[in-house]
């Protein structure tokens, strides 16, 4: 890639030097900044109000949310407690139970526990980094909002006694045969929300890669940022296969395909593996950014910097790896060969030592500091006593002999709660205690939170600590109730019994969350003595984020950095002011943290949440096999997407420099691996082909595991079609490559030509995929099936290419696209990239595999 | 920023975007001998084939991932620079100190590595058949 021709780059000195740090700005200089920036970063009043897409509302919007989803779901919960806590009970009948506990466990995991890390990176992360907000404000807004509408939607289920039933993996052959709409609630309503999530975790990357602070380094940003970094890429290896099982769970569900149907060559194993592929790694992308808040508060507590802060990054790299080593140990009683049930059980053993080596960070922090006690410690001394008690009956599940003796029983259920539990909700009410001051300018009571952290502590081992014992006695999960003579009653009834206390533990902690602090006095801005960047924030509240964007040197800024506040307060550092009254935030490396380009983020918007609408109704109305209205809504999301990017994203900037403070010049656009939108793509793509390769892994899955694939007297794709497929799209990725190079010589008739014959050549590469299996039948046996399924996922990514051909080519007519602006065109080529990967792989499995395999 | 400078922090990002990169390339050699092991595991178990090649090529294997991680371990560790400077916490804004703390990350991740290859390759030593 060369630097995109002609657009200057950033001038004058860097790093800036105490004498210049130290020359005083004029007042009314201070207050015409201040003035600017308070125009800028208005948030809007009244109805308005929810067209806002800054962090800190969409944040605070996010986590309510996901915070009431969890009170529900804890509501489902007790329900289920109530039914249980005598034999023979008649509270809930078996259907409803079913229901009950399939949706707890669905919302705990969907539509709390995921959300909510996302939901606190999106109110943090830019405070940690001193960033004015995220890169991507709108595509925060528009995750919120689907999040919102499908969550809604998966909930409302329980109400119309349509709810799914099959327990939160969805196992078929159960799942796909169940009647009603349940499992394509789901599967749809879920994989809806996922959208939030893998847009999520491209804004916290990015975020974390490119927007922090001048001079913040890699070895010296907050851990949290490092947590986030890893947890973000996790998701993009995590989600896709359970997005790529869904689209295969969907296929059978509505057209009869049959993936996961014995009778017809399908194997209900794959959907398993794809579903543990995601489930493994998915309790440590919850677990992770949640002890990441451990780590900030810790430091707070000892009044000292972390101890070990390259073992923390280690053991966070380290788990974020080999927890995608771990899926078959849900799968220990499936028949698998022993020998690879045991590989999967080493490695359980082995995610051991990162997980326990940060723990160990922390308490070693703990020894060498002074610590002053405070609740929110109190909170992550809870979540590490249980957190390690849970870790360790985890030890227990991964070996083989063991798993199978517990397998399906009350141990499990005991196990997971007190490592989620400990690992996830424990840090995470404490980083509310210890932020709120952030979020809202207020503090929570420190008597409640005592009452609440008892409660809600001993509750819980009151609940789950039986449960060991249960399991162990026999008791199996998901049953709706059990005989009198199992003797398993008088230890339900503990549990239960404890459910209620930690319920009301939850009612004390609401009612503090929510009782009106309006009397309160202004707190002082740092009440904790903190260390980082997020308590250098003003109170009363300003909405621009900071003042102004430091220039960082250490780990603990507020504390090593002389006068940092200050100076950030008086306007001295970068961006102190916002002469075009635009949101701007900077932009720098990866590595060094070297000042960029300043990088405008976009304002408050409706669009969003129309996008938002439009694709839940493409994901909603496919639930009771409406397809008509689904695909509409799927067109007109498309619409409001391109008409938010055409109108607000990499426009040709006014001017080509900003002065950014400090004497720095920095440009005010980059195109290519230098922009923000490049590095976006770049990782939602990484996510995609994720999922093209769970796709490829099923083929050949069924290769191995079934002995008729491909069926000996199968008909095959036709050679001829495949071969042109694979020629036309990579035909259609040279000339997409070949405009980008003539437009960035200023060619742009050239330019617009190649990108036409694009267009031309991956429609036709399209077309020929689909008459390549136009003749296969696929609900006939997986073969044909699977062929659709990898044709019908190439020619929607085709379609969506030739949708941003289309884009780039208006861009270039109307003079939003030049050859000195042209961020379009980039991304778009590395889009192309992994299309034309795809399609030689697409067309290698239509073409050539059949030869190699039959 | 003159044009010297410019080219120079070109070198250097080039070399630096390599070590973020650098962290993770030990447990990278995890996962592809992982992926291998349970991809090879599976398909001899499924299409029957000789137990005994199986083992043989996991071993063979593990001690080629192994090597290769104690490899850029000890690259890691000379990057670190521990024993000449003494430097365990790497906590300034300098290059410098940005180098050695990459270079300590990755020290830590090859030893977890190097740990969790061998954990992997123990049921290849210690199982006889697929059953």
């Amino acid at each position: 890639m060369s630097a995109p021709e002609r657009m200057p780059a950033p001038e004058g000195p860097f790093p800036p030097t105490e004498e210049m740090l130290s020359e005083p700005v004029p007042q009314e200089e201070q207050e015409r900044g201040k003035a600017e920036l308070r125009a800028a970063w208005k948030t809007p009043e009244g109805w308005r109000y929810w067209s806002a897409v800054n962090n800190t509302e969409v944040g605070v919007w996010y986590a309510l949310t996901a915070f009431a989803f969890m009170l529900i779901a804890g509501l489902l919960a007790l329900a289920i407690r109530v039914q249980l806590a005598f034999p023979d009970s008649q509270f809930l009948d078996a259907d409803r139970f079913n229901q009950f506990f399939t949706m707890h466990g669905s919302a705990m995991m969907f539509l709390f526990a995921v959300p909510m890390f996302e939901a606190i990176s999106i109110l943090l992360l830019p405070a940690f980094l001193g960033a004015r907000d995220m890169p991507f404000p709108r595509l925060s807004a528009y995750g919120y909002w689907c999040f919102l509408i499908g969550g809604i939607f998966v909930l409302g289920s329980l109400l119309f006694d349509a709810g799914p039933k099959a327990g939160w993996f969805m196992y078929p052959p159960l799942a796909t045969k169940e009647e009603g709409i349940g499992p394509d609630v789901w599967l749809l309503g879920l994989s809806f929300i996922e959208v939030a999530s893998i847009a999520a975790a491209v804004e916290l990357i990015v975020g974390a890669l490119k927007c922090r602070p001048p001079g913040m380094r890699v070895n010296i940003m907050p851990l949290y940022a490092w947590y986030v970094l890893v947890v973000g890429g996790m998701i993009l290896f995590a989600f896709p296969p359970l997005i790529a099982g869904d689209f295969l769970f969907e296929l059978e569900r509505s057209f009869d395909w049959p993936f996961f149907d014995p009778t017809r060559g399908g194997d209900p194993v794959l959907w398993q593996h794809l579903f543990w592929i995601f489930g493994h790694p998915e309790v440590y992308i919850v677990f992770l950014p949640s002890i990441a808040i451990a780590a900030m508060i810790v430091p707070t507590v000892a009044r000292r910097p972390i101890v070990g802060y390259s073992w923390i990054v280690l053991s966070a790299v380290g788990t974020g790896f080999l927890s995608f080593g771990l899926w078959v140990h849900h799968m220990f009683t499936t028949g698998l060969p022993q020998m690879s049930l045991a590989f999967f059980s080493a490695a359980s053993e082995a995610v051991v030592i990162p997980t326990g080596i940060q723990l160990f960070a922390f308490v070693a922090t703990l020894m060498v500091g002074r610590v002053k006690m405070s609740l929110p410690m109190l909170w992550i001394a809870g979540a590490l006593a249980i957190f390690v008690a849970g870790g360790l009956t985890g030890v227990m599940l991964a070996l083989v002999p063991f798993n199978w003796q517990v397998h399906d029983t009350y141990f499990i259920v005991a196990h997971l709660h007190y490592t989620l539990f400990g690992g996830m909700v424990f840090p995470v009410i404490a980083g509310v205690y210890y932020f709120f001051p952030f979020f809202r300018k207020k503090l929570l009571s420190e008597r409640l939170g005592r009452w609440c952290f008892w409660l809600v502590f001993t509750g819980f081992n009151v609940t789950f600590l039986p449960m060991h014992m249960t399991g162990l006695m026999g008791m199996p999960r998901r049953i709706f109730t059990y005989p009198e003579s199992s003797g398993w009653g008088w230890l339900n009834l503990i549990s239960s019994v404890g459910a209620f206390i930690v319920a009301a533990g939850f009612a004390v902690f609401l009612y503090d969350l929510l009782r009106p602090k309006h009397r309160q006095p202004q707190i002082p801005r740092n009440p904790w003595g903190a260390g980082t960047l997020e308590f250098s924030h003003d109170v009363p509240e300003e909405a621009w984020g900071v003042r102004s964007i430091p220039h960082v040197t250490t780990r603990y800024p507020l504390w090593e950095q002389d006068r940092i506040v200050e100076r950030m307060d008086a306007g001295h550092y970068y961006l102190p002011n916002a002469p075009d009254r635009k949101r701007e935030t900077i932009v720098t490396s990866v590595i060094d943290g070297k000042p960029l380009y300043v990088q405008e983020v976009t304002g408050p918007t409706w669009i969003t949440i129309l996008a938002a609408v439009f694709t839940g109704g493409a994901f909603i109305f496919p639930t009771f096999h409406i397809y008509t209205p689904a695909i509409v809504c799927g067109a007109f999301a498309i619409v409001c997407v391109l008409w938010w990017l055409w109108t607000s994203t990499a426009r040709p900037p006014k001017n080509d420099m900003r002065e950014a403070g400090l004497g720095l010049r920095l440009p005010t656009y980059a195109s290519g691996p230098n922009a923000v939108g490049w590095w976006a793509i770049w990782i939602t793509m990484l996510g995609d082909a994720t999922a093209f390769a769970s796709l490829v892994f099923g083929y050949f899955f069924y290769w191995t595991a079934r002995p008729d694939f491909p069926p000996p007297d199968a008909a095959h794709p036709e050679g001829l079609w495949a071969a042109l497929t694979a020629a036309l799209l990579v035909l259609a990725w040279a000339a997409i490559v070949t405009a980008r190079e003539t437009n960035g010589r200023g060619h742009q008739g050239v330019a617009r030509g190649s990108i036409a014959l694009a267009i031309c050549a991956a429609a036709g590469g399209a077309g020929s995929a689909w008459l390549a299996v136009a003749d296969l039948s696929p609900t006939s046996h997986v073969y044909p099936a699977m062929l659709w399924a990898l044709m019908v996922w190439l020619v929607a990514h085709v379609a969506a290419g030739v949708v941003m051909q289309g884009y780039c080519l208006a861009g270039s007519l109307f003079g939003k696209l030049t050859h000195k602006y042209d961020a379009d065109l980039r991304n778009v080529t590395l889009f192309w990239h992994f299309i034309a990967l795809k399609a030689l792989v697409v067309g290698a499995i239509l073409g050539l595999a059949p030869m190699v395999l039959s | 920023m003159s044009n010297v400078d410019q080219q120079q922090e070109k070198r250097e990002f080039g070399a630096e975007f390599h070590s973020l990169w650098r962290i993770t390339f030990c447990p990278a050699i995890w996962a592809l001998h992982f992926t291998l092991s349970y991809c090879t595991a599976a398909i001899v178990c499924a299409k029957g084939g000789s137990v005994e090649m199986l083992r043989a090529g996991i071993a063979i294997g593990t001690v080629a991932s192994l090597v290769a991680i104690a490899w850029l371990g000890w690259r890691s560790w000379r990057q670190w620079d521990l024993v000449n400077d003494r430097e365990w916490e790497n906590d300034a804004g300098t290059s410098e100190d940005r180098h050695q703390f990459l270079g300590h990350a990755a020290f830590l991740l090859s030893i977890i590595s190097f740990i969790g290859v061998a954990y992997v390759a123990l049921p290849a030593l210690l199982i006889e058949t697929c059953r």
